[in-house]
């Protein structure tokens, strides 16, 4: 089998898997800071119980994100060292700056905010969520930046036929990088918030204890998913004009595509240089599933006096509307990453050129490894998080207080 | 500039064998058909550390991606099996521990500890393999010629291989008599002084392969330094034997680290300048100059490096702090 092919569907393997995941963490965090900053502000119990709640589904959720993105990391070197050997000089300034700014930090919050209850004080715990929140925005924008580069690199110039940075400024004013961050940033407080109405409304449909709670969070998420779906269609649509002026192959034809394409050609020699036409399907379908979700602005004024939770129909209509963000990221996804095929870095470096002259049979291995393995986990992982859903509030294990007769050390360690 | 860098990652790696190595060490001995509380007790003891652990792993790659991409790409790709065995155990390790305390019932609870103890195995060969490999020479791929993975499969990988995994298990140990309430104490330092030997065989059989392998001979550029690595080591874990005995866990854990950190400095040493032996043609040698990036990037993550740096242990020490000291029944039990 070609060692091409393998290696860019063990990459949309693990991409896909990541990507599901990371959008609940960074949408979930978001609306736990809210909680938690409530409840250290009001002293209200109710939203400590709402942290512990979502914080237990959050820190679930987040271990599948760290088990894709360590094998994403590896796999730029495992099966992509065309990658680091001619752009590696520009593209993995910020990755590197990812991993020290943004994940070593969050990992390391996360950490002691989930071992740190009854623990730390109160305002140093909060801090802590603070900063897992901050650094995970920091992660999705530095790897927005290494994205934006590889599809329309900046700032550098080619000598010896490797890549050198010549302009990092650049990277961070990249057109194809703020609307871009937008909208990721947009669909993942989608995410994050139809799941949390979600599960509120199916708690509710089944009239479980905690009515207050969950109606609480049903609110919380459906008002976070109306405000992020506005921004979320307008940063997808503002997309339109700078994709189409840089990647004029990406969506559709006209002039300046076969100006590019009649370049190329006399540059790499001629070939295929227009994506498959997956990307396109997948946009269309997104599109229709990001006006579905905007019809969530329909269900906001049923919020007057419960309406929404006594008429019961809407409540289903949320939870039967799940799927629908974690399908359109996938299809965002395909859109912008196929569309820009065949290239790895957009125009400089083709996707063929990158692959590591590792023999078929191990890329094989590695394909049918990793893919068996990350399938399970996340399968197994959204078990768990059903399962914990579904327990409800009562009585979670993150934030439990420890034994009270062994309390030989009442204060607070940190001061 | 280069040095530094080279430095740094060092630095990193380094600080993850030693820190996930506990981490595995652990992992690896929840195979010895302890008691569901004994298992969990164990993994609450790594508790509040374990996620900013393995974090120095992420890093780790992160700079050798953003400082030494033609390395990255190299290293990773020519000891394919190497890391890919590796990174499995980290993926079973980090989603194992994790998950585990999530499932109420006992049998799930067990097949995720078995999960963690397959993955710690995994992790701990890998990773000594890759150091063996990088002894005796990866050849670099240059432009387009398939490096293969023949290469990695030779006795001398394989002890390294094991190597590893004893250290670890030793190091494991050693941090639970560091953690566990004083009432645990004495099985587990019994358990760690028991597998010193075994560690002290594994080092000097991989020391006796190295010294009959041409291509360790002719990958190693300073003969002292390798010699010296064996030898640090066996002193490290004669040091963490004695002190074990005299219930000093504190210097046992700090002899146990040293063991762990040391072959990532002196296997860079005794390599350099070189990184990327190519023992059959050394002319296509990979140097550590050669394999950094360019002037702008390793300056632009200079400026940032300089300041981060000392914030990123800043955090982790604060990590350390608030959780020092042995766990007891008031320390939160989450894993």
């Amino acid at each position: 089998m070609d060692p091409l092919l393998l290696a860019r569907l063990q990459f949309a393997t693990t991409t896909s898997i990541h990507f599901l995941f990371v959008v609940v963490t960074l949408g979930l965090v978001t609306l736990l800071v809210g909680l938690q900053t409530a409840g250290f502000v009001t002293g209200k119990p109710v939203y400590e119980r709402l942290t512990r709640f979502w914080g237990q589904l959050y820190v679930i959720n987040y271990v599948l994100g760290i088990a894709t993105g360590i094998v994403m990391e590896f796999q730029f070197g495992l099966n992509w060292s065309g990658l680091s050997r001619y752009v590696g000089n520009v593209f993995g300034a910020p990755l590197a700056i990812e991993t020290l700014v943004a994940f070593f930090l969050e990992s390391t919050f996360l950490g002691m905010w989930i071992f740190g209850w009854h623990r730390l004080r109160r305002g140093v715990h909060l801090a802590l969520l603070w900063g897992v929140a901050l650094t995970a925005y920091a992660s999705a924008f530095w790897i927005m930046v290494a994205n934006a580069w590889l599809q329309h690199p900046v700032g550098y110039e080619v000598r010896d036929g490797v890549a050198h940075l010549t302009d990092f400024g650049a990277l961070l004013t990249n057109p194809t990088l703020g609307f871009a961050f937008g909208h990721v940033v947009s669909a993942a407080l989608v995410t994050g918030g139809m799941l949390m109405a979600a599960v509120s409304a199916w708690h509710l449909i089944r009239r479980t204890p905690d009515f207050a709670l969950f109606r609480k969070s049903l609110r919380l998420g459906l008002i976070t998913a109306a405000l992020a779906v506005t921004t979320l269609q307008g940063f997808g649509f503002a997309q339109f004009a700078p994709v189409g002026e840089l990647q004029p192959t990406k969506f559709g034809g006209g002039a300046d595509r076969d100006a590019l394409v009649a370049d190329w050609t006399a540059r790499f020699g001629p070939g295929d240089y227009t994506p498959p036409v997956l990307s396109n399907v997948g946009l269309g379908f997104m599109i229709m599933i990001g006006f579905t979700l905007g019809c969530v602005w329909f269900l906001l004024p049923l919020l007057w006096r419960d309406w929404l939770i006594r008429l019961k129909f809407p409540l289903w209509l949320v939870l039967l509307a799940v799927p629908l963000p974690f399908v359109a990221v996938i299809l965002g996804w395909i859109a912008r990453e196929v569309g820009r095929q065949p290239w790895v870095a957009y125009g400089l470096l083709p996707t063929g050129q990158a692959v590591s002259p590792v023999s078929p049979g191990l890329m094989l291995t590695s394909l049918i490894g990793f893919s068996l393995l990350l399938g399970t986990l996340a399968v197994t992982n959204w078990v768990l998080l059903a399962r914990h859903a579904a327990r409800g509030a009562h009585d979670p294990a993150l934030g439990r207080p420890p034994a009270p007769d062994t309390d030989h050390h009442p204060h607070p360690v940190f001061a | 500039m280069e040095l530094a860098w080279y430095a740094l990652l060092g630095l990193f790696f380094a600080t993850y064998l030693v820190l996930g190595g506990y981490d595995y060490g652990v992992g690896l001995l929840l195979a010895r058909g302890a008691t569901p509380q004994a298992r969990r007790a164990a993994l609450n003891a790594v508790g509040p550390f374990f996620l900013g652990n393995e974090v120095w792993l992420v890093a780790a790659v992160g700079i050798l991606f953003g400082a030494f991409p033609a390395l990255e790409g190299e290293l990773l790709s020519g000891s394919y099996p190497a890391v890919l065995g590796a990174l499995f155990g980290v993926v079973l390790v980090t989603a194992g521990v994790q998950l585990r305390g999530r499932p109420r019932s006992a049998a799930a609870r067990a097949g995720w500890d078995r999960v963690v103890v397959a993955g710690s195995v995994l992790a701990a060969l890998g990773w000594g393999a890759l150091l063996g490999a990088l002894l005796q020479g990866v050849p670099p791929s240059g432009d387009g010629h398939g490096a293969g993975a023949g290469h990695l499969f030779t006795p001398f990988v394989a002890a390294a291989a094991l190597a590893l995994l004893a250290l670890v298990a030793v190091h494991g140990a050693t941090f639970l008599t560091l953690r566990l309430p004083a009432a645990d104490v004495p099985s587990v330092a019994r358990l760690a002084r028991g597998l010193v030997p075994a560690a002290l065989t594994a080092v000097a059989t991989v020391a006796v392969l190295g010294l009959l392998s041409d291509r360790v001979r002719a990958a190693v550029a300073r003969p002292a330094v390798a010699v010296l690595l064996p030898l640090a080591l066996v002193a490290a874990l004669l040091v963490a034997r004695a002190a074990l005995r005299r219930g000093r866990a504190g210097v046992a854990f700090a002899a146990t680290s040293v063991a762990l950190a040391l072959p990532v400095p002196l296997v860079g040493a005794a390599l350099w300048p070189r990184v990327l032996v190519a023992t059959a043609d050394p002319g296509a040698s990979l140097t550590v100059a050669d394999a950094a990036a360019s002037g702008p990037t390793l300056a632009l993550l200079g400026w940032l490096a300089l300041p981060l740096v000392p914030a990123l242990l800043g955090f982790q020490a604060m990590c350390w702090w608030v959780f020092r000291g042995r766990t007891d029944g008031r320390a939160p039990v989450y894993w």
